[in-house]
């Protein structure tokens, strides 16, 4: 029983605390959006307008729900469920943490520890699709399927450089489990770098992070719902909590991918040089790596706000072509030099 | 752990009747779709949630998809797939062939009953690194062989495609 008391506690836990990041996130998005473009932006609705998020979703709550006569009612529906529903799930396998130590017994930071859990991530990330296909699909308006079109012809193209980077991962570390990956970053990497990922793998750092901006649909390759071509792209027809669904299920894919990336390339809950463990008791450890873990996922939400408002979009040959034509081989030239020196120094 | 068995193979049949009567194209694909993950379901109850993540992963999210991405290409929302096949011998002749699938498949099962009986499961059964190790040991000739046959399948694409090299 006490395991599944445990189990249960971890759920809702980060289930709340990745709902209260994304809620957060859309605060500091239009925060820094109005910071980077010198204007105040939201600052009425409490301190620093921090209570705006509420407000929003309020108002989200209480509008009407609309669906256009000429839709396909039930597809309809399920579009933003289907979408919302992998951007959750994929925290079960992430390491948020290291473990608490009560009563001589271990509490791992993480929902699940499974030894598929890295491909657990590339199959749900893989789901992701399907929410924006129904969406546009099931609006029927030129607009929404348009926007569709783009996102399934973008999310494939990315989600292979994407996959490319994280082998690449799997052949440095040698397995599947996000938190054997997060242990293994502790400690120096040639005697002066921090032991981190992003040394090892730099090229796939960069590939991975590409590509996770183009899966999450956000600026430079926010196509799919390019305000100025396609009004807004599959969620056109979409108005009150589902289309509060879909845009909240982008800030939920935001946090997971900002916190795969620290996971694989920024040493999940090490602090470089400094062995945390070593002086600080079983409890409070577990919450200092907590943190620390999240004040570099804190770091790569804002590179991902920055980004989008200091970047143009890209035109959609370029898309496919930065996809295609430069990412892959890239990618496929990181793992054939990656499995080339761990066979010369094996 | 039965019930699991039956509420799954029940959902895949279900759902693959409706992906083949179903008009509505984008609805039939998302039968499919549910066909796959009963079956990845299925797979992990049987010890092997490699296999069930690989069949999510390429299955449902990258074959399926390219199915999706024509149907949206070549439909409408409002187009409709053809009705039921008029031409009486045809559908005999696929009633034939599926009766004998159904007899091959049956004979698949009981024989691979016969040859691995009810066995304990090995240590390590189904993670990965056994998984690759058979893979690439054991297996390693089927494994070409079958790349090749994709390639085969590749080049072939390309050339029907493209026509005028």
């Amino acid at each position: 029983m006490g395991e599944i008391l445990i189990a249960l506690i971890k759920v809702v836990f980060i289930w709340v605390w990745v709902l209260l990041c994304a809620v957060v996130m859309t605060w500091v998005e239009r925060r820094g959006a109005a910071m980077i473009q010198d204007r105040p932006g939201p600052n009425r609705a409490g301190p620093f307008g921090l209570l705006q998020p509420l407000a929003d979703g309020i108002k989200l709550f209480t509008k009407e729900d609309i669906v256009p006569a000429k839709a396909k009612k039930i597809l309809f529906m399920l579009g933003p469920l289907l979408f919302s529903f992998p951007a959750f799930s994929t925290f079960a396998v992430v390491p948020f943490g290291d473990k608490f130590v009560i009563d001589g017994k271990e509490i791992l930071l993480q929902v699940s520890n499974v030894n598929i859990g890295f491909l657990y991530i590339v199959a749900l990330g893989s789901m992701a699709v399907y929410g924006i296909i129904l969406g546009g699909w099931a609006s029927n308006n030129k607009y929404s399927i348009l926007g569709g079109l783009r996102s399934t012809a973008q999310l494939v193209s990315y989600e292979v450089p994407w996959g490319l980077a994280l082998l690449a991962i799997a052949l440095v570390y040698g397995t599947f489990s996000l938190r054997d990956i997060a242990l293994a970053q502790s400690g120096t990497f040639l005697g002066v770098l921090p032991n981190w990922g992003v040394f090892k793998q730099p090229l796939g750092f960069i590939l991975f992070m590409v590509a996770a901006y183009a899966e999450a649909n956000r600026v430079p390759f926010d196509l799919p719902e390019a305000e100025s071509e396609i009004v807004s792209g599959y969620h056109t027809e979409y108005g009150s909590m589902r289309l509060g669904l879909y845009l909240f299920g982008e800030y939920v894919n935001i946090v997971t991918l900002s916190s795969l990336i620290t996971t694989f390339y920024f040493g999940a809950w090490h602090l470089p040089y400094i062995d945390m463990s070593a002086f600080l008791g079983p409890i409070s450890y577990g919450i200092a790596s907590f943190i620390v873990f999240f004040l570099k996922v804190a770091f790569f939400l804002w590179l991902f706000v920055w980004v989008r408002w200091t970047v143009p979009r890209f035109r959609y040959d370029q898309v496919m072509t930065l996809g295609w034509r430069e990412l892959i081989p890239l990618g496929l030239f990181n793992i054939f030099v990656t499995a080339l020196v761990i066979q010369l120094t094996a | 752990m039965e019930l699991y068995f039956w509420i799954f193979a029940a959902m895949a049949i279900g759902a693959g009747i409706f992906t083949v009567t179903a008009r509505d194209a984008l609805p039939s694909a998302l039968g499919l779709l549910t066909v796959f993950i009963s079956l990845a379901s299925l797979y992990l109850h049987l010890q092997a949630p490699l296999v069930a993540v690989f069949q999510v992963t390429i299955y449902a999210g990258a074959i399926l998809v390219l199915v999706v991405f024509v149907i949206m290409l070549l439909m409408t929302p409002e187009d409709k797939l053809a009705g039921e096949q008029k031409n009486l011998p045809f559908r005999s002749m696929g009633a034939m062939l599926g009766g004998v699938t159904l007899i091959l498949l049956a004979l698949g099962v009981r024989g691979v009953y016969c040859m691995v009986g009810e066995k304990a499961l090995s240590d390590g059964f189904g993670a990965p690194k056994l998984f690759g190790s058979l893979f690439f040991n054991d297996f390693l000739m089927h494994f070409e062989v079958v790349s090749v046959l994709l390639l085969v399948a590749l080049i072939g694409a390309v050339y029907l495609s493209k026509k005028n090299f």
